[in-house]
């Protein structure tokens, strides 16, 4: 299990890394974090030319709280973002994200635009950021676009960021004020990619009617998708069980066959979308301060 | 850039407070790095993709995985190994709780173990279980059922406190 | 004749003992300051780096290869083949004998990962980029990765010339089990299926192998469990004598009996002898562990019976076994089969019991030991018949298995399958472990969230640990061995005073070394860590075997005893004649020799050994100037098997309890273990740290096998889970810590009274589990057969219960 061969170089800027890919002609990869592409480089399943190394390009390297939005630069280490007391504060639902990813060994070195760019479905990441409409920056040979995350994310391991491209920032919507968020999954173990999770944000109004609800499904599919039939299902009818019921039944039709492997087949992961849903609903009225009728779980 | 696209590289890095300059492949991971060209053979490597935590090191005093990190990536950098934890013979207060409280049998993942508490220990000198748990969650140990690794940071954590609290009522 | 301390208080000092202390260990210093020479730390002179062409399928002819454009690569020094290998080696040594190959491949492979060439290059990145260069053409076979289906006819078969793909059937009768059933008031019968799991150490299997072509000897520095048989095997295969092979056991980072290494120690010498000698180094990276390496056990089809009368006795065992040994019998696996002989039924009177026994090949890894080696899936499905049982007779599980017990004063006791159980007190281990758990309190608990309809169930377990294997319950599958299983120990005081104790088998993690310097620090009156213990190679250790079967920590205290015990004699008599006295008046106390019954006369040891190594003209006409003493233990009273396989194998029994309360998340399926209580009773505990440790350790291990583990194969022998992300070891937030408790019954058969328990929990915790998943699935009529029981497994179990 050793890399093979390649070049490497040290990006300082944005603009240097965009240059050295077109050089590369989409036979380069960006070396972020390294925590997903240095087992793959290990295990000789990814066999890059060269690697552009962007842990010194010093601009992507922040935090950076305006009005309703985080903006987050690719290369801010997940430990940061984690205890960033500006994404604690604005976005409960990120900051949880953040602290399921791995362990703090992990987090310490693995970056959130690298995370994103992995693009794993089972990712919480990927799923925080379908949830909230996260937006992303791609610099590329003739400036920067934005794509939202419906947009960034393609498929299995698979994003927009074209070869001569290089992930910038994220910009995350904050919490709506007096919303409530859940993120729960089903994992083998604890730190483990989900078999199947949901995140999810309630907004109520004054009334105890649901304003506006969220939900993305992720480890389901090939990329983390949002639950719109349950949405609607939700948006204005009153925060208890029965509808929570409902949108969970929503859900688990919303999806496509969702992928078997050796730890769940499809058909549980399907089961399992509808019982999260549930429970998650159930999270975040509460965490909103709605009371909910209970019931089992 | 500092230096053109290459597969060769010299790497400078701190290790323990000593400098090394070597030239090597860019391909080259840390904890190879560390072990082949540098010799400091305490490091283990466990799983090569980075998930056993047994060649964790500190980077610039943060727990890392060096398997999966380049070494060229760490050029500038200080490294502490296991290496630098003892001082003059005398085991480091984290490595004297670990064999007073049995923290470990085979003793290969230990090293990384030690690292990732250094780590923990240095930033929250009285951690909760649970951020003790949240370290320890992420090395792998197949002889101890971790049980007796819990009672060995809980041990250090105190030991330490205990020094803090010598020097600082000394000072 | 050697004379044995037969418990602690017997040992010649009048200080509080150190034997029976949780002491820190002697080999953790070295440990915890990354010192320790694990083999991969090993850099010689010259060294080569070696990397292994492997067998993408799982079945399928090799019709040519190719080394030409690896052979190009700068750095790359030397190539071999499957060719070379069956010109220059003879197969690997397989149980049952005629089940496996050479270790490369050269005419067909058998299961995905197989070996098929190897080269030597000065980098081990360099080696890797040059064996992506051999091109290996194969023929596809039809594959077989199911036991069932390769015992049945028409089945491609592994071996063609066997005509056959069972390796070993064989069934025992032991006592008229027709007559038990027939007599039977209930019989409770089950199917069980037990997936693969295995060892997976957090070190891999190393070796340095270095061949010197002018002398035509080989040494083999490598993580050698075994390096005695290791040494043995290498001979062997390579037809060379066996006092030219030297293998030197390093520390390594555990075993738990799947350090394999057979194919990756020949095929580097090979390397070394065609690069002129230079040394090989191989280190198995973890893919090549999962995948192909020492790391898989027990893939196991059971069908097994329990007869009982009315009151709830049982009368008769009856186990059908297919286990699945995968593409040859090279790892040993078998053993895992034949061990379950050793405390076939359990903990209790059973009088008449059948094993139906067949092992069969299949195109997927070959099966190895692993801690337990075998008897953890035996016990699971003992146990579940137990409670299948208790809930037909209406009788709680805990007091069925306490009907059953066998009584405390019934030992020694011969179980039908001819092993002999030294002691134990079955009922206070149960009790015990009830107490602790609250038993009463967990069924009140029970009640209260079946009312609110939540699944929480309780798993009460007792089963035997046997300890101290020997050979002669292997021999019935071919394991070559007899009834001598030796472990040696010198002793020796120098010049100084100071005292080294020299052994054949390396640190591992059980720390025996420090049990060593216990014993003699109490026998010789020195402090611990003023005992050098030190490994010798395998020419240099007095006979030995090393750990294995949870014999080490009572072999090498016996062994320990013996030597102190010939040593002493020597001291007394040099001291008799320096004092003189008669050697019958002197006596050793404290590290003195003193004449017994009065002051003042006395001489420390230093001083008599000192005298030895420098005064002849002082000794005793016949004494050697040789202060050192070696004693080879075995067991006693070993004996092969007889015609019916019954045989008296392990020498102790050690006995738990464990009692487990679970949760099962009904619409998700996964399980919470709410409530974990062990009592256990393994005699003497001669370090009470380490025992809890390899409780604790054992633990991790069933609690993984019954709820994580497992090695999953595809259609086409494909593995699915060669990486940590998938085989699925537990972390901190997995393994309960349980409450422990003891019990204390000395073994009769050892000195100090110690009994085996290096492996420990692993034998009872999966049982423990499952049946407690089994207690909350009870009033669905449901029922979990499968391990590890994972959240899939279980929901789907749990769809039957809907309404």
């Amino acid at each position: 299990m050793k890399p093979p061969p390649f070049e490497y170089g040290v990006a300082e800027s944005v603009g240097e890394a965009v240059a050295l890919l077109q050089r590369y002609d989409g036979e380069a990869r960006v070396l972020a974090g390294g925590q997903s592409l240095v087992p793959l480089l290990n295990m000789r399943l990814a066999r890059p030319a060269a690697l552009i190394d962007l842990n010194r390009v010093r601009e992507l390297d922040f935090v950076r709280a305006s009005g309703n939005t985080i903006t987050i630069g690719a290369m801010t280490r997940q430990r940061s973002v984690e205890r960033s007391p500006d994404v604690q504060r604005q976005n409960a639902l990120l900051h949880a994200a953040t602290q399921n990813i791995g362990h703090p060994q992990i987090r310490n070195r693995g970056t959130m635009g690298g995370s994103l760019a992995h693009a794993h479905p089972a990712s919480e990441y990927q799923a925080a950021a379908v949830a909230l409409d996260a937006r992303f920056t791609l610099a590329g040979p003739s400036g920067t676009r934005s794509v939202d995350a419906a947009e960034f994310f393609v498929t299995y391991l698979t994003t927009a960021i074209e070869p001569d491209e290089v992930l910038t920032e994220i910009a995350w919507p904050a919490l709506s004020p007096g919303a409530g968020w859940s993120l729960i999954e089903v994992a083998r173990r604890h730190g483990d990619f989900a078999l199947a999770g949901v995140a999810a944000t309630l907004t109520p109004d004054a009334r105890g009617r649901c304003a506006e609800a969220r939900i993305a499904l992720f480890g389901v599919g090939p990329t983390a998708l949002r639950a719109r039939g349950a949405e609607r299902t939700l948006t204005g009818a009153a925060l208890e069980g029965g509808v929570f019921d409902e949108a969970a039944v929503s859900a688990e039709r919303e999806i496509d066959e969702p992928p078997s492997d050796v730890h769940a087949s499809g058909e549980y992961r399907r089961h399992l979308v509808g019982v999260l849903t549930r429970r998650a609903l159930r999270e975040a009225a509460a965490r909103a301060g709605v009371a909910t009728s209970t019931g089992v779980a | 850039m500092s230096e053109a696209m290459a597969a060769r590289r010299t790497v400078s890095v701190t290790v323990n407070g000593v400098a090394h300059e070597r030239v090597i492949d860019a391909r080259l991971t840390l904890v190879d790095f560390l072990r082949g060209e540098l010799g400091m053979t305490g490091t283990h490597v466990g799983c090569e993709h980075g998930l056993c935590g047994a060649c964790t090191v500190l980077l610039d005093g943060q727990a890392v995985r060096s398997c999966i990190l380049l070494a060229v990536q760490a050029d500038g950098a200080a490294i502490t190994t296991v290496e630098g934890l003892a001082t003059g013979g005398q085991l480091h207060p984290i490595q004297e709780a670990f064999m007073e409280a049995h923290g470990l049998q085979c003793g290969f993942c230990t090293p990384g173990f030690l690292m990732a508490v250094t780590e923990l220990l240095e930033g929250t000198p009285d951690p909760t279980e649970d951020e003790i748990r949240d370290v320890l969650g992420g090395n792998l140990c197949r002889c101890t059922g971790y049980e007796a690794i819990l009672a060995s940071v809980k041990l250090a954590a105190a030991k330490l406190r205990a020094l803090r609290g010598t020097v600082a009522g000394d000072g | 004749m050697v004379e044995f301390p037969q418990s602690i208080d017997d040992l010649p000092t009048s200080m509080p003992r150190w034997v029976g202390q949780p002491i820190p260990r002697v080999e953790d210093r070295s440990l915890l300051t990354g010192q320790t020479e694990f083999v991969d730390n090993i850099t010689l002179p010259g060294m080569l780096h070696c990397a292994i062409v492997r067998s993408p399928y799982a079945h399928a002819r090799i019709k040519s290869v190719d080394v030409s454009a690896a052979a190009k690569v700068p750095g790359v020094v030397a190539i071999v083949t499957g060719e070379d290998a069956r010109r220059e080696t003879r197969p690997i040594y397989t149980a049952p004998p005629g089940w496996g190959g050479n270790c490369l491949a050269a005419d067909k492979v058998r299961f995905a990962g197989e070996p098929v060439a190897a080269l030597a290059a000065t980098s081990r990145y360099i080696a890797e980029d040059a064996a992506e260069l051999i091109e290996v053409e194969y023929e596809p076979l039809e594959v077989v990765t199911d036991a069932e289906a390769s015992v049945r006819e028409g089945a491609p078969l592994l071996f063609e010339e066997r005509g056959t793909n069972v390796m070993y059937q064989r069934k025992f009768v032991w006592g008229d089990v027709d007559a038990a059933f027939a007599a039977a008031d209930h019989v409770v019968t089950e199917r069980f299926r037990w997936h693969r799991v295995g060892a997976n150490p957090m070190e891999t299997f190393g070796v340095v192998s270095q061949w010197d072509p002018i002398e035509g000897t080989l040494t083999c520095r490598g993580s050698f469990q075994v390096q005695g048989f290791s040494a043995t095997g290498a001979a062997a295969t390579f037809g060379i004598p066996l006092n030219k092979v030297r293998f030197i056991a390093q520390p390594h980072g555990g075993s738990f009996g799947g350090k394999g290494g057979q194919r990756g120690t020949t095929i580097t010498t090979m390397l070394s002898r065609k690069s002129g000698g230079r040394p090989v180094k191989w280190i198995e990276d973890r893919i090549e562990y999962l995948s192909a390496g020492g790391g898989q056990a027990w893939d196991r089809h059971y069908e097994a019976s329990l007869a009982l009368t009315k009151d709830g006795r049982m009368t008769g065992l009856r186990v059908r076994l297919l286990d699945d040994l995968g593409g040859s019998a090279e790892g040993y696996g078998a053993i895992g089969a034949a061990k379950p002989l050793a405390s076939f039924t359990g903990c209790y009177t059973i009088e008449a019991a059948e094993y139906d026994l067949t092992i069969a090949a299949t195109n997927k890894l070959p099966c190895s030991a692993y801690r337990g080696m075998g008897p953890p899936p035996h016990n699971m499905v003992l146990e579940q018949l137990v409670d299948i049982a208790a809930r037909e007779l209406r009788v709680d599980p805990a007091e069925l298995r306490r009907r059953n017990f066998i009584p405390k004063d019934a030992f020694p006791y011969v179980i039908p399958s001819g092993n002999e159980y030294d002691s134990g007190d079955y009922e206070a281990t149960l009790d015990a472990a009830l107490a602790l758990a609250d038993y009463a309190g967990l069924r009140a608990r029970q009640d209260e969230a079946r009312r609110d309809g939540r699944l929480f169930g309780i798993g009460v377990v007792s089963t035997i640990e046997p300890g101290v294997f020997n050979s002669n319950v292997y021999s019935l599958v071919g394991f070559p061995g007899g009834t001598a299983q030796p472990e040696g120990v010198t002793l020796g005081i120098d010049l100084f005073g100071t005292i080294t104790a020299r052994v054949g088998f390396a640190h591992e993690g059980q720390g025996q070394h420090t049990v060593i310097s216990q014993i003699v620090a109490d026998y010789f009156g020195v402090e611990p860590d003023r005992v050098r213990v030190v490994v010798q190679d395998s020419m240099n250790a007095p006979p030995g075997y090393g750990p294995g079967g949870s014999r080490l920590g009572v072999a090498v205290s016996a062994a320990t005893l013996g030597a102190a015990d010939r040593l002493k004699d020597k001291l007394i008599r040099v001291a008799a004649k320096l004092m003189e006295a008669n050697p019958a008046e002197v006596e050793l106390m404290d590290g003195k020799l003193r004449i017994k019954g009065t002051t003042g006369a006395e001489m420390p040891i230093g001083q008599v050994a000192a005298t030895m190594l420098t005064r002849s003209d002082l000794l005793p006409d016949d004494m050697e100037p040789n202060p050192q003493a070696t004693y080879v233990w075995t067991a006693p009273g070993r004996t092969m098997p007889d015609e019916s396989g019954r045989v008296k194998s392990y020498l102790t029994a050690a006995n738990a309890c464990h009692v487990v309360a679970v949760e099962i998340d009904r619409q998700t399926g996964e399980v919470r273990i709410d409530k974990y209580a062990i009592a256990d009773d393994c005699g003497t505990r001669l370090n009470p740290a380490i025992v809890a440790g390899m409780t604790q350790g054992g633990l991790a291990q069933g609690v993984a096998a019954a709820l994580l583990e497992e090695y999953v194969y595809d259609e086409n022998g494909q593995l699915l889970t060669s990486t940590f992300m998938d085989y699925l070891l537990p972390t901190i937030y997995e393994v309960p810590i349980p409450d422990k408790t003891e019990i204390v019954t000395p073994s009769p058969f050892t000195p100090l009274g110690a009994k085996g328990m290096g492996e420990a929990a692993i034998h009872t915790a999966p049982a423990a589990i499952v049946s407690a998943i089994n207690d909350a699935l009870a009033p669905f009529g449901l029922r979990a057969t499968e391990t590890p029981v994972t959240p899939n497994r279980l929901w789907k179990l749990l769809q039957q219960a809907k309404g």
